[in-house]
């Protein structure tokens, strides 16, 4: 058989610009697939040359969808140039911004991008297959989504200024308290958020009888993971050391200080795609694959230290006989146990005494040159590393993204799947949406990652072994 | 109440269309209208709707051939593009079928091939001026 490539470009659904190619083998089967990211802004490079203290700002302009996630390490970078920790009531209101971030984020990827295949089935038609379908059959479960991601939107903007890009997180701390007028606002809702996240949750476990094939081919492999973790072990997403741990568990290195980040994570570059693919270094490249985000945050964590959170993680972790979980279908279980721990954690702060003390800001200068923030954002762990001068003018700027973290494991998702789903001599729409579910799972924000915002529209394409252009499928 | 939605990303040139249109209308204090400025598209923008009779939606649109020309979409784009980011089409769909409302409104696109920059400053701020005097006479 002739050898060929398929090529899906762009993926649909999820957040930037990328292609998938599939190459055929002589021999007609999937010899391997790839993801190739094609959207370049340089975000980086723009950074250079301006004030410290505007890099806040300057970086949650990445993007549109998790700038809070920006806005949090670059705070934390400029914290650590100016040596300087905020107070108490600064740390909680960042933290608790950061977890409605999660609620909001992972309530997107399961009800407005996920929900769909998990309803009608991957091999549904695309006309039965979408969000208007979803509205029709399940307008409950749609109104849900709708008002989650709002309550996390709300809080994001109660507590930043705005919901896209908020202003209220700046280095030192805060510029506003939290007053008890908003706290109670947001108490009010949150009983009626945590039971959207619960029913889906209910409904997602239900389900994934459904699934047996996605799970045990989307993404399913050993790799290693790396998450920021608490001191006890607890689930961490704003402060803690970094962890790596190994397909079984075993900790590779244990309480790694974030600012620590290049002694164990390289960076690699691929010709073909604008996406570097980050690895652990002591293992080299490309077997330093590691896999970051909720399913890694929730292998590595032992415990969430909220009620509801610690029960639902205590089910999860008899996935795989308290191993860690390896299919990345499981990203999605993982994200709605995510959403009701933020949920929890958030009532929690809120209902700390010390969330409401009206100091919430240290000051300083530049105290050092080189400083680097770290936290969790929903799709992983997020470094801002800047080296300034002494007037606080950024000289060099380096970012590693969540999604990028994620690259080596998108990657060997692709080719798994392909290789489980896509028969060359009859390519079916079904197989073909597996391949970019697999990449959904994983939930990329290519804008944050690429550093740039780009356009999704959808087509796929079939090439030779030399590339040649033998066929073109339209997906919408 | 009509409702304005101009969106885009600022720092992305002639992206930002829609956002240069509403500070446009912002002077013109229009009477039983309330602007929203948008990075994009979101869900939960629908709960936020509720209380309108007719949408405006106002963007720019990738067309490498008819930079500058204003235009509103025959054909909308669909939620199978579902991003992060939704479509008009997917805003008005939800409030007709999840909350029983359902509202005239128009999209207005500003066709660009640009979206680092403002290519030119008189075509672009041209277009900005005309829509708004467009929409301020409604």
């Amino acid at each position: 058989m002739q050898s060929k490539k398929i090529v899906i470009d762009p993926v649909t659904r999820i957040e930037g610009h990328a292609k998938i190619t599939i190459d055929l083998g002589e021999d007609g089967a999937v010899a391997d697939a790839r993801l190739h990211v094609t959207q370049f802004r340089g975000f980086e490079k723009m950074c250079e040359g301006r004030p410290l203290n505007e890099m806040p700002a300057l970086t949650a302009r990445t993007c549109g969808i998790c700038p809070v996630s920006h806005v949090i390490a670059a705070t934390k970078a400029c914290d650590a140039i100016m040596a300087i920790r905020p107070p108490k009531a600064a740390r909680n209101i960042r933290r608790i911004v950061n977890l409605a971030q999660m609620v909001q984020s992972h309530a997107l990827n399961f009800y407005h991008l996920s929900t769909p295949d998990l309803l009608y089935g991957f091999d549904a038609s695309k006309e039965e297959r979408n969000i208007f379908k979803m509205m029709q059959t399940h307008p409950e479960m749609a109104k849900d989504g709708i008002k989650l991601r709002a309550f996390g939107q709300k809080i994001i903007e109660q507590l930043g200024g705005k919901r896209i890009h908020p202003e209220w997180i700046v280095p030192g701390g805060v510029s506003h308290p939290l007053s008890q007028e908003k706290k109670n606002t947001i108490v009010e809702e949150l009983p009626e958020a945590l039971e959207i996240a619960q029913r889906a949750l209910s409904f997602f476990k239900e389900n994934l009888s459904r699934f047996s094939q996605e799970i045990e081919n989307f993404a399913s492999y050993p790799s290693l993971f790396m998450a920021l973790v608490g001191k006890d072990g607890r689930l961490e997403h704003y402060d803690g050391v970094l962890q790596f741990i190994d397909a079984e568990g075993n900790v590779l290195e244990e309480a790694i200080d974030p600012a620590e980040y290049k002694e164990y994570i390289g960076e690699a570059v691929e010709s073909d795609s604008y996406l570097k693919s980050p690895y652990y270094k002591p293992m080299g490249y490309p077997q330093g694959m590691y896999r970051v985000g909720a399913l890694a945050r929730l292998n590595i964590a032992s415990h969430c230290g909220t009620p509801l959170a610690d029960k639902e993680l205590e089910e999860f972790k008899k996935i795989n006989g308290g191993k860690p979980v390896l299919q990345s279908f499981y990203y999605h279980y993982a994200r709605l146990i995510e959403i009701i721990y933020a949920l929890e954690r958030i009532e929690e702060l809120l209902q700390e005494e010390e969330s409401l003390d009206p100091n919430i800001r240290a000051s300083g200068g530049v105290n050092r040159l080189h400083g680097v923030g770290c936290s969790e954002a929903p799709r992983g762990t997020l470094f801002h590393d800047y080296t300034v001068t002494q007037d606080g003018v950024m000289e060099r700027v380096n970012m590693i993204i969540a999604t990028g973290n994620n690259n080596l494991a998108m990657n060997a998702g692709v080719k798994q799947v392909a290789q489980a789903f896509v028969d060359p001599a009859n390519i079916s729409d079904g197989a073909l949406n597996r391949v970019e579910a697999v990449i959904r799972c994983f939930d990329p924000c290519l804008s944050c990652s690429t550093h740039a915002l780009g356009i999704v529209s959808s087509q796929i394409e079939l090439r030779d072994h030399k590339r040649k252009l033998l066929q073109v499928f339209t997906r919408n | 109440m009509r409702i304005i939605i101009g969106y885009g990303n600022p720092l992305r040139g002639e992206d930002a269309f829609g956002i240069d249109v509403l500070r446009a209308l912002e002077k013109k204090k229009l009477k039983d209208t309330k602007l929203l400025e948008l990075f994009e598209l979101t869900p939960e923008l629908v709960l936020k709707l509720l209380d309108a009779n007719k949408l405006v939606f106002i963007d720019a649109s990738y067309s490498a051939e008819y930079s500058y020309t204003l235009a509103t979409p025959l054909h909308i784009e669909t939620s199978s593009h579902l991003s992060h980011h939704i479509s008009p089409l997917v805003i008005v769909s939800a409030l007709k079928t999840l909350y029983a409302k359902e509202l005239e409104f128009e999209i207005f696109s500003m066709m660009t091939s640009e979206f680092e920059q403002i290519k030119n400053h008189k075509k672009y701020q041209s277009k900005v001026q005309t829509l708004a005097t467009f929409l301020g006479l409604d």
